[in-house]
């Protein structure tokens, strides 16, 4: 699904990411851990393709081809999703017609049938609800007036909604209640299947205890020092991550 | 600028056997106090950021009758679902195909003065202000008695159509009478080579009446158009304005509202596009007189190419003016490097307590913003329009009709996809 091949990147002459690798099959999850400055955010915004990274050496191919100079978009109508750590507020757009104007871009792109409103909805009042958002805000600006539990359930609610091949998950459990955490951990876990994957960036366990993901990966410094399976999310829960560090 | 151009036409004016010559003194004092100050130029304070060249180039001449319509007038492409249309084509009042809804005292501009014992108005004390009553030509005057609510909305549609630079200059006077309700909409379109519209506007508020106030400005790329409007409030009166502007060559809106009565609610909002080298301008003054009173100036430009804006807007609360509560907020969006917005939002207070904010912001789109769209699949055109959109949006909830709301946006999208 997602391979991801000696990658280096920086931004402004600064280097971040200094040679990744990992290979994501589909159906698996994947977790990676590390402190704040580790390079786990800015992994992830380039496998999405925000243009303000410089990538300086190696590849990340995506179903079989190298996705570094497709558009955002493209990456994402191949399937491509991430929740956002910061989901942004726009003001003025409204979420119906946001949510609307994604899906049927993809739909588009599939070659299906764009949905109508009355179908839209149809589809939308029945997701929101697995995510626990009341009905009304479909009616706010996108983001608008929503608790940051409820900005990361909105990402939820587009994932399930986009129905992506690989959802990249950026700290999306930081800053989040316990009631939220679990409502985040059901959508994804309702989600997945066998041809669903998932690259999981995160510093805590807890999000992990509820996802079980099937490999974590430590992020140092811009390189994966060591992985593992969830004993690993364990260890790093016990001693912290000072013993990885060289 | 040389008012010689206007000499020969006012003439012209105090021949024309159509107009009474009761109102004569009134032009002749107007013109000759206009002589006095001159046209405004770019020293002048309010007027720095005005560049009135294209106004200066032309000759325009007066409308005449043969300046009416040649063939019947086809309103469908500006139509507006519910609403009474009084029509005017290049200042001449259509007669035949305007509706009064019942309530409403529809009075020419020399009745109302008339009824007024010939005792005129001054909206802003602008030179074109005083252009206007040397010449006015055209526009009516609404009267509605106490405890009448008006519907439909009363519509005036300004259709300007000449190949010949002409110029009109329409006088409104809107009375709203004690508890009353109205919403009035004017509507400037057309497709003129070369037009000078020059509209005056006075609007009087008695005890506890609302107007619902919109402007739609969507003349020919190619006209000059000056709006100078005027509004008294008396004691909790409401009055909401919305100006959607997207025409002209230059477009200026000079706008005054006087908060006269306690309690009183005054809601000023404006969306301004502007592409090419257009400019368009608000000056925008609210004048809290007394105390109590509540208040808003909420305006927003899109520019884009090298084209230009100016939001000037004042806000006055007076000493005796205690517990007003007001905000002055200017959001500008510039889609282009070359596009200029001049914004200056001032607060004159006298008072000290008193509740005021004001705020002004002018950038580019969120590049946050637009990569959150794009990475669902939404294309770079298509978010960038959303993005615009949404900043729109905000304001369009302004305008307190349904379909006059449609009407605009439909208008707006238009814009927008012929920006791309």
């Amino acid at each position: 699904m997602l391979n991801i091949n000696n990658l280096k990147a920086g931004i402004d002459g600064k280097s971040i990411l200094k040679g990744i690798n990992l290979n994501i099959k589909p159906g698996e999850m994947h977790a990676i851990m590390g402190l704040n400055g580790s390079g786990k955010s800015t992994l992830a915004n380039i496998i999405t393709g925000k243009d303000r990274y410089n990538v300086t050496g190696g590849d990340i191919t995506y179903k079989g081809e190298s996705i570094l100079d497709k558009s955002p978009e493209a990456r994402a109508l191949d399937g491509i999703f991430m929740s956002f750590q910061y989901p942004v507020v726009i003001p003025g757009v409204n979420l119906t017609y946001f949510l609307k104007a994604a899906l049927n871009a993809h739909r588009k792109h599939r070659g299906e049938e764009e949905l109508d409103s009355m179908h839209f909805l149809k589809l939308i009042r029945e997701n929101i609800k697995q995510v626990d958002i009341d009905e009304s805000y479909l009616k706010r600006a996108v983001n608008e007036g929503f608790s940051g539990g409820e900005k990361k359930r909105n990402e939820i609610l587009q994932m399930i909604t986009l129905e992506p091949s690989l959802s990249i998950l950026d700290e999306t459990d930081s800053g989040l209640d316990i009631d939220a955490l679990k409502i985040v951990a059901n959508g994804v876990n309702q989600y997945r299947n066998k041809d669903n994957s998932f690259l999981v960036i995160t510093h805590y366990q807890r999000l992990l205890n509820y996802l079980k993901p099937d490999y974590i990966h430590v992020l140092i410094d811009g390189e994966i020092v060591k992985s593992g399976d969830m004993t690993l999310a364990h260890e790093l829960e016990e001693k912290g991550y000072s013993w990885l560090e060289s | 600028m040389s008012l010689s151009h206007f000499q020969s036409e006012f003439k012209k004016m105090m021949n024309r056997d159509y107009f009474s010559s009761t109102i004569h003194p009134i032009r002749k004092e107007a013109f000759s106090k206009l002589n006095e100050c001159g046209f405004p130029t770019q020293k002048w304070e309010d007027w720095r950021f005005t560049n009135l060249t294209s106004l200066k180039k032309e000759f325009y001449r007066i409308s005449e009758l043969q300046d009416g319509p040649k063939q019947e007038i086809d309103l469908s492409p500006f139509h507006i679902d519910n609403v009474a249309n009084i029509i005017f084509y290049n200042g001449h009042f259509q007669k035949d195909i305007s509706h009064i809804p019942s309530g409403v005292n529809l009075m020419s501009g020399l009745d109302y003065l008339e009824s007024k014992e010939w005792k005129y108005d001054k909206a802003n004390d602008s030179p074109f202000d005083l252009l206007n009553t040397a010449f006015m030509d055209s526009g009516m005057s609404l009267v509605i008695d106490n405890n009448m609510a008006i519907k439909p909305p009363v519509r005036m549609v300004f259709i300007s159509n000449s190949n010949e630079p002409i110029m009109v200059n329409p006088r409104i006077h809107i009375d709203v009478g004690d508890s009353s309700f109205a919403t009035f909409i004017e509507h400037h379109i057309g497709v003129s080579s070369s037009f000078f519209e020059n509209g005056s506007t006075f609007i009087n508020l008695d005890k506890n009446a609302q107007l619902n106030h919109i402007r739609i400005q969507s003349n020919s790329p190619k006209t000059v158009s000056m709006a100078n409007i005027k509004v008294e409030q008396n004691q909790d009166s409401q009055y909401t304005f919305f100006q959607y502007a997207d025409g002209g060559q230059l477009g200026r809106l000079n706008m005054v509202t006087r908060l006269k009565g306690e309690g009183a609610d005054c809601n000023l909002n404006g969306l301004a596009l502007s592409r090419n080298n257009q400019h368009l301008d608000h000056h925008i003054i609210t004048d809290h007189q007394v105390p109590h009173c509540t208040s808003s100036q909420n305006f927003k430009s899109i520019l884009q190419d090298n084209s230009t804006g100016v939001f000037h807007g004042r806000t006055i609360v007076r000493e005796q003016a205690q517990k007003t509560d007001s905000t002055q907020s200017n959001k500008n969006l510039l889609l282009s490097k070359n596009a200029l917005m001049n914004s200056n939002p001032q607060l004159e207070i006298y008072a000290d307590d008193v509740k005021c904010s004001h705020g002004s912001t002018t950038g580019e789109l969120d590049d946050e913003a637009l990569f959150y769209l794009r990475s669902r699949g939404i294309d770079v055109m298509a978010a960038k329009n959303l993005l615009v959109r949404g900043f729109a949006n905000e304001i369009m909830t302004a305008i307190r009709h349904d379909s006059t709301r449609s009407f605009i946006d439909d208008q707006f999208n238009q814009w927008l996809g012929d920006e791309a």
